[in-house]
């Protein structure tokens, strides 16, 4: 036992869980049937990472984001990638302007400059406009000509893509892949919820929202998610995690070491314990605790593995992978000797 | 006021699942301790019953070692046991993995200590015992060990040795007692030959062999060579006493011979008496012995020969009833195959047996019928081939010999052997050459000089 370390009060946690939860509760009023889609835009949020959105068209990808940042009362701007996107249409650029007589470059700011960067099929601008997006996603900053400029804070990229329609598009590199704290996987609905939508909405338009939490809101809840307990034990299974992923790992199992041709990053690892930060606030809770980081793993590790061509040949894709993993890597590192079986919980 | 720690309220369930931890280690360790411990065991056994038979009396005490191993399993098991954070981890994980008793247990911070969530993570199930995969791993091993103790024991060649060691001294033993309960032999002959024996009997126990016998043998042989001469010089007493009264009757005292008689039946009787066999003389005698002289009057003579005759005879007697104690053990008894004791035979050579003769002797079963009786001699027919592997005529060409009608006994043979010559003839040579064969054989045709062949 170490000494008396101050846990974050029940009313603060309770608090914010209820700010938190009125988002979420709203957006569960657009979004329809997409709870879990909804925790972990949500979640990715709360720990300030950025959310890769991928399915069909259709499906409310756009929408979600759309209503998130109506309720946030950000500042939103929206980039519709195509292939002849340039990299100064994102992040701005120096424009001759005539001033007092004088003309002068000034900087005019792209669209990045915002809270909140919908950034729609991203994966239909070129290499060089998505590698634009790099330094702005990790260092929510920009550098052109030579002059570095700070995003305003918050910064979240919710980036959308389509898995169908691939042709003329480019497919994200890893590196700005894993630069994504999530990626959301948008299944499709079923048949109770196209019938609500039928019911509740005669144009398909979603209810009105209005804001509920503002920046200083959204301050407070980010404080709030940086002082969550982190468990040492918990720790430890989110790093024996991202180490199995790796084939070369004595721990990581069967499936890792036939299909992963590279593990997930540390920033996985980072991503996780952020996450799960994020996703005890919403619980209502003032620590992670291993359950916590298993709801996040598939999320923030399955787009950071590098699979091989036999995953795609055998069917299985990272969040396959990443449940192998899960059930192959107890959650803790001494766990019950072999003669005895824990009891179902 | 000292505040309790926020954990306190679930001490005793992380002090139960800790024992409970403690035992789940001692099973995954002992069994695969005791398992080795048995296949040890059964190799162990195995090896004694097969090479060490002296250690059989130890190979139940064995069964031990497997339960002494729990000693060091448990001390291991202490030193393993789980620590108090590992303990709090695997409660947390078996509530579910909330993380609470992590939480409370590294922080220490009592605001969440009465909340819901950690009333919930306190309430874990201890994890169940699984005795049965646990110990499955000792049931081959103690299979192999029944199946070891099952091996046979090997009798040990040693305690073999040991008991015919015995056995031999055991009737070398007897026999001497007898000799000495007979008074045929002096307390250091005796001792000599109880020596002799207990030299027998410690080269046995090391190495039971053929020497062995044969020392056996030889030392019987010794003692019956020692009572042979005994009996020799009893006789000798005997016939020297029967001489020395003949010519006394004869000539008188003071006849020569009388004299020479005295004198070789006192060497006779010395040497008896050297014998020990006069151990139970009258004092008469032993005086007589003593003083070496023999009495001259008739009286005292007469009462001495009797006296010496009747020890003689004692003697004798004894010698004779001994009868075969010192060579009923290890020597062959041709006497016993002629009364069908011994399962060798009837001593005749060849008829089975030990005794079946010399290595050339015909080898014979039983009582067969004599050989002369067996066979007769018979005539084979002229022109019948000696034997089917020998040969058989494919066609017979004119000329052949004709077999006649009723063959002689002696002719048949000749004809067979022309016959068998007119077949060789015909086989081997081909028409062209046997004129050529015919002139060189034919001896009376003179032959050119300096020709061919």
């Amino acid at each position: 036992m170490t000494d008396t370390q101050a846990l974050l009060s029940p009313d603060r946690v309770l608090a914010g869980q209820a700010k938190v939860t009125q988002v979420v509760n709203e957006l569960r009023t657009v979004i329809i049937g997409k709870e879990q889609v909804i925790d972990e835009v949500v979640t990715a949020l709360l720990a300030r990472g950025h959310v890769l959105l991928e399915g069909l068209p259709g499906l409310g990808k756009t929408e979600l984001v759309k209503a998130l940042s109506r309720l946030l009362s950000l500042e939103v701007r929206r980039i519709q990638f195509t292939p002849d996107l340039l990299p100064t249409d994102v992040t701005g650029s120096l424009i001759l302007q005539d001033r007092g007589g004088t003309r002068e470059f000034m900087f005019h700011e792209g669209p990045i400059f915002t809270n909140l960067l919908l950034a729609d099929e991203i994966n239909r601008a070129s290499p060089k406009t998505q590698a634009a997006l790099l330094e702005a996603m990790q260092e929510r900053r920009v550098t052109t000509f030579g002059v570095t400029r700070q995003l305003p804070s918050p910064f979240f990229v919710l980036a959308t893509q389509n898995p169908i329609e691939l042709e003329g598009t480019y497919p994200l590199p890893e590196a700005q892949l894993d630069r994504f704290m999530f990626k959301v996987d948008i299944a499709g609905v079923d048949q109770q919820v196209l019938e609500h939508i039928l019911v509740t909405r005669v144009h398909g338009e979603p209810p009105p929202l209005s804001p509920v939490l503002g920046a200083a809101d959204l301050a407070d809840l980010f404080a709030l998610v940086d002082e969550v307990h982190l468990p040492r034990a918990v720790a430890n299974y989110i790093a024996r995690l991202v180490a199995a992923s790796h084939p070369g790992s004595a721990e990581a199992p069967n499936a890792v070491k036939t299909f992963v041709k590279f593990g997930s990053s540390p920033r996985a690892a980072i991503a996780m314990g952020a996450a799960s930060r994020g996703l005890a606030i919403l619980r209502g809770k003032p620590n992670v605790g291993f359950d916590e980081v298993r709801r996040v793993a598939a999320a923030a590790m399955a787009h950071r593995l590098v699979l091989d061509y036999a995953a795609r040949l055998e069917g299985w894709d990272g969040r396959r992978v990443v449940g192998a993993l899960l059930e192959a890597v107890p959650e803790v590192e001494r766990g019950l000797p072999k003669a005895l079986e824990a009891r179902p919980v | 006021m000292v505040m309790p720690h926020p954990t306190a309220h679930v001490q005793p369930s992380l002090a139960r699942l800790r024992r409970r931890l403690t035992v789940g280690l001692f099973l995954e360790i002992w069994p695969i301790w005791a398992a080795a411990a048995l296949v040890l065991i059964g190799t162990v056994i195995v090896v004694c019953r097969v090479f060490v038979p002296a250690a059989a009396p130890v190979l139940p005490w064995l069964w031990l070692i497997p339960a002494a191993t729990a000693i060091p399993v448990f001390a291991m098991c202490l030193r393993r046991a789980y620590q108090p954070d590992q303990v709090a981890a695997i409660a947390d994980s078996l509530a579910g993995g909330q993380g609470i008793l992590l939480t409370l247990f590294e922080t220490g911070d009592p605001a969440w200590a009465e909340s819901q969530l950690a009333a919930g993570a306190s309430q874990f199930q201890l994890p169940r015992l699984q005795l049965r995969p646990a110990l499955s791993v000792l049931i081959p091993a103690a299979m192999f060990v029944v199946a070891a103790m099952l091996v046979p024991q090997r009798i040990p060649s040693q305690a073999a040795d040991g008991v015919l060691a015995k056995e031999v001294s055991a009737n070398l033993t007897a026999a001497i007692v007898e000799l000495k309960k007979q008074e045929l032999i002096t307390p250091e002959e005796e001792q000599k030959l109880r020596e002799e024996v207990s030299r027998i009997e410690r080269s046995a126990e090391k190495r039971m062999d053929a020497s062995t016998w044969e020392a056996a043998d030889a030392l019987r042989e010794k003692m019956n060579a020692g009572l042979s001469d005994k009996q020799s010089a009893v006789k000798w007493a005997q016939d020297s006493a029967a001489r020395f009264s003949a010519a006394m009757q004869a000539g008188g005292p003071g006849d020569p011979k009388a004299a020479a008689s005295a004198a070789e039946l006192m060497q006779a009787l010395e040497k008896l008496a050297q014998s020990g066999l006069l151990g139970g003389a009258s004092q008469e005698l032993k005086g007589l012995l003593k003083s070496g002289k023999l009495p001259t009057d008739a009286a005292a003579l007469a009462a001495l020969m009797a006296s010496v005759g009747g020890e003689l005879a004692n003697a004798n007697g004894k010698l004779a009833g001994l009868g075969n104690a010192t060579g009923a053990f290890g020597r062959f008894n041709p006497e016993e195959f002629a009364t069908g004791q011994s399962p060798d035979g009837d001593g005749a050579p060849g008829r089975g047996g030990v005794n079946r003769g010399r290595a050339d002797a015909e080898l014979t079963w039983g009582r067969e019928t004599a050989r002369v009786d067996t066979f007769k001699s018979k005539p084979l027919p002229p022109g019948a081939p000696r034997s089917p592997d020998d040969w058989a005529p494919v066609v017979v060409l004119p000329g052949a010999p004709q077999e006649s009608a009723v063959p002689g006994a002696q002719s048949a043979g000749r004809e067979y052997a022309a016959a068998a010559g007119q077949g060789a003839w015909r086989r081997s040579l081909a028409p062209r050459h046997q004129t050529a064969v015919k002139k060189y054989f034919d001896t009376t045709q003179p032959k050119k000089s300096g020709g061919g062949r």
